[in-house]
């Protein structure tokens, strides 16, 4: 079947909302290669296809079989960044499968808001950590009447207020910060596993993952 | 003894996915291991040669999984072709993967055979 005007456009627009949604996940390498081969693929089909009972019915069969391109952008994302994550275990790759989680998923939702909450807390101990030298009297954890109110770097203390610590908590808050990051990745790393390992009851519905 | 229906949250239909999801890695390293092929002509081989059904949509992504893992090699060819396809094939390090695989598979079934048979002798 040779496509028309009308049925190139939509072959195009098709693979346009799917470069769309792989960029928000993937390097542009990864998701060049990957619209060039599922473009192949549609060519592939369009080409041993009859345009019956019409082109456009035929095309849209072809298509449907492929599943939305956001469902297949989906199955790459899932694919290519938990593996990817899981592998090497860096950070960049498991913030973007985790946000790939969390904006598909209300499972994924909350472990991921568990993630961001872990690393702010690990760069915040490491931030207050770098600042106490320069701001001695603003860094630290902020205690008033005894109880302690805040922790971090702050720019104005209230009346009666004070920062409890000396230079000693330093070495304290670097390795409070970078136990917390270590155990955060960890822990990120092995729901990413599990998450890996649960997706087998979804395989029938086109265009997730296996 | 009627037989019960198999209903769609039925375990054995559950048990029937996980060994069907168990079995796709390998059916699609076996599918490049004697000569290279695209991602459609994985489908349609899974398709003909066994009751396989990957859906057009899950199987790239797997391939590009496993080709980032370096047990598959891909390469674009463009000549002789109408479209630039991309074929995938068997690395060195695919290749040790699948016989090992292929080991433990052969050793898995053989021992659920035997299972089944002892089973079949104990039956009234």
């Amino acid at each position: 079947m040779k496509l028309s005007e009308a049925g190139e456009a939509r072959v195009r627009g098709y693979l346009f909302v799917l470069g769309q949604s792989l960029k928000s996940f993937l390097p542009r390498a990864v998701v060049m290669d990957a619209v060039q081969e599922l473009e192949s693929h549609i060519r592939e089909r369009i080409d041993g296809a009859e345009p019956e009972p019409d082109e456009r019915t035929a095309l849209e069969q072809v298509l449907k079989e492929l599943g939305m391109p956001q469902r297949v952008a989906q199955a790459y994302s899932a694919e290519l960044t938990i593996e990817e994550a899981i592998t090497t275990g860096r950070v960049a790759p498991t913030v973007r499968a985790f946000w790939n989680l969390a904006t598909t998923s209300l499972l994924g939702f909350f472990p991921a808001l568990g993630l961001l909450l872990g690393y702010l807390l690990g760069f915040a101990s490491l931030l207050t950590a770098l600042m106490k030298p320069i701001f001695p009297n603003n860094a630290g954890m902020m205690v008033v009447d005894g109880v302690p109110r805040g922790f971090g770097v702050f720019s104005d203390i209230p009346p009666g207020a004070e920062m409890a610590g000396g230079y000693w908590i330093i070495p304290i808050l670097i390795g409070v910060g970078l136990a917390i990051l270590i155990i955060t990745q960890r822990s990120a790393t092995r729901f990413l596993v599990w998450w890996r390992a649960r997706r087998g009851k979804f395989d029938d519905l086109p265009g997730w993952p296996i | 003894m009627k037989k019960k229906p198999i209903e769609a949250d039925d375990p054995l239909d559950k048990w029937r996915e996980q060994l069907r999801r168990g079995g796709l890695e390998l059916a699609i390293l076996l599918s490049v291991s004697s000569t290279p092929r695209y991602g459609l002509e994985i489908i349609r081989y899974l398709q003909e040669s066994t009751d396989l059904v990957v859906t057009e949509g899950t199987i790239y992504p797997i391939l590009g999984r496993l080709t980032r893992s370096g047990v598959v090699e891909a390469e674009w060819i463009s000549e002789g072709t109408p479209h630039p396809r991309k074929y995938y094939r068997l690395s060195l390090r695919g290749r040790k993967n699948l016989d090992e695989m292929l080991d433990h598979w052969n050793a898995y079934r053989s021992k659920i055979d035997h299972l089944v048979e002892t089973a079949g002798r104990m039956e009234p």
